[in-house]
């Protein structure tokens, strides 16, 4: 029975990826096709090709680098030697439960206590833990995160999670490039010809509606994924310990201590276990569901 | 009415063909399964072999600081000896027994300052306390699979598909481990 759920969420997770990346280019192509538009308008038939090109670079790379990329920007390192001992255990024992193969271990230096799992399926995947994390949490407390985490792993959220990651911080770059562009040439044109007629108003309207929309609509897509994904892999990780007070007692320790500084990208924090820009107090704009919410879950379990 | 033998045919052989589908569905369903188990035994295995291993450094390390505690050796040299062979629930027993023993040891060793301050018998603390959670979690795998083949085969579709095969037997979990998440918090 649980089984069958479980497989559903996998399979909604690779629908999921696919739709992002179909949707994904075609606002690309879009983007590139304003770009030409205002750069170089007489050769407006490149676009194609650019943007064709730009889709499948932008695909296979975040599918395969995604990974890497999110790492890489939280500075997290692997976690090797015998202080780690009993992290890659902990970890190692929790995949064998889940019945996945042990992913990759990392820390991320920070006094804040969070968490967060990443790759592309449960073969390529690895989890960091913060080492405010080890430091603060018990053994039950941190095998609950781990849990958590590796639910994440098992259940297919990594890929969607990091391609969405991915997405947000490329946006970001793309917007501030085209909005400059934008700016820039658009002012120009307008003063030396007057040829333009309406066709290309709308598709210089489409690109500037896309350059502000672009960010925003990815944010969307960012608060959205979170909640239930993060629910889900509270009970699921909970069934994987059979402990779902220690999960339960991790996250009172994170919402006391935990004061939201840990300053990594906004593309990446809803990766994390527990919002790692925002105190746990600020449940404004939160990509994740209220600490409190899930705890109140978990003691009911 | 030439067309009737034609629809009977073509009844019966849709049928059939659904038939032997469902029957290749099944099969493999309930051997993927079973592999589960037999994969959760390995893993298993590896652990036990792994602490089977280890466990004769921490003797010697530890007599290398109290020679005299003569009995617990003999514990732990016996339970690890049963380890070797016998069915599923029987090496688990030793294991457990192994457990029971290794803790014994351990609090013994609390007697011995020097022992507890030797980084060696720390390291095999830490490393057999690693693997002693790994074989709970492989047992707590091993027993989920059990569970998820046996509802396949006693269940309606599943057990018409089932042929000949038993239930297949869980692995104990002993009293005092169930018993000792409650201590620990």
């Amino acid at each position: 029975m649980g089984r069958i759920s479980f497989q559903d969420e996998i399979a909604r997770n690779k629908r999921s990826s696919l739709l992002l990346v179909v949707f994904v280019s075609v606002i690309l192509f879009a983007l590139v096709y304003v770009f030409v538009y205002l750069i170089a308008p007489g050769y407006i038939v490149v676009a194609l090709p650019i943007s064709l090109f730009l889709i499948v670079l932008y695909a296979y790379s975040s599918y395969r680098y995604g990974d890497s990329v999110v790492l890489a920007s939280t500075n997290a390192r692997p976690a090797e030697g015998r202080e780690y001992q009993h992290l890659r255990d902990t970890v190692e024992g929790l995949s064998i439960a889940a019945g996945i193969p042990v992913p990759k271990v990392y820390v991320v230096e920070s006094e804040e206590m969070n968490a967060f799992a990443t790759g592309r399926d449960p073969e390529h995947a690895s989890v960091a833990v913060t080492t405010g994390l080890l430091g603060e949490l018990d053994r039950l407390e941190l095998e609950g995160v781990l849990a958590h985490e590796l639910s994440h792993i098992k259940n297919r959220d990594i890929l969607f999670m990091t391609l969405v990651a991915v997405l947000v911080g490329l946006a970001a770059i793309l917007s501030h490039v085209i909005l400059r562009t934008f700016r820039y040439g658009g002012f120009r044109r307008g003063r030396r010809d007057k040829r333009g007629g309406g066709i290309e108003v709308i598709v210089l309207l489409v690109g500037f509606v896309l350059a502000i929309f672009a960010p925003i609509v990815t944010r969307l897509v960012q608060f959205t994924v979170s909640r239930k994904r993060e629910y889900l892999a509270d009970a699921s990780g909970a069934e994987l310990t059979r402990y779902p007070d220690g999960l339960a007692s991790a996250l009172e320790k994170m919402m006391r201590r935990n004061r939201g500084k840990m300053e990594v990208s906004e593309a990446v924090s809803h990766i994390f276990f527990v919002d790692p820009n925002r105190s746990p107090l600020d449940s404004l704009y939160a990509t994740h569901p209220p600490i409190e919410e899930r705890i109140k879950r978990l003691r009911a379990m | 009415m030439s067309w009737v033998p034609w629809l009977v045919g073509g009844v019966i052989a849709v049928a059939a063909v659904a038939f032997v589908l469902t029957l290749v569905y099944y099969y493999n369903r309930i051997r993927v399964l079973f592999n589960r188990i037999e994969e959760g035994w390995a893993q298993i295995d590896v652990q036990l072999k792994k602490r089977y291993d280890l466990v004769p450094n921490l003797v010697e390390t530890v007599k290398g600081y109290a020679k005299h505690e003569r009995e617990v050796f003999e514990k732990v040299t016996a339970a690890r000896a049963g380890m070797v062979s016998g069915s599923r629930g029987e090496r688990m027993e030793a294991s457990n027994a192994l457990t029971g023993a290794l803790r014994t040891l351990f609090a013994v060793a609390e007697a011995y300052p020097d022992l507890k301050a030797s980084e060696n018998f720390k390291l095999l603390q830490e490393q057999l306390d690693g693997i002693e959670s790994k074989i709970a979690y492989a047992r707590q795998y091993y027993n989920s699979s059990v569970l998820v083949y046996n509802n396949v085969i006693t269940t309606i579709p599943g057990m018409w598909f089932a042929g000949g095969r038993r239930k297949h037997g869980f692995l104990e979990i002993p009293e005092e481990e169930r018993r000792a998440v409650k201590v620990e918090f």
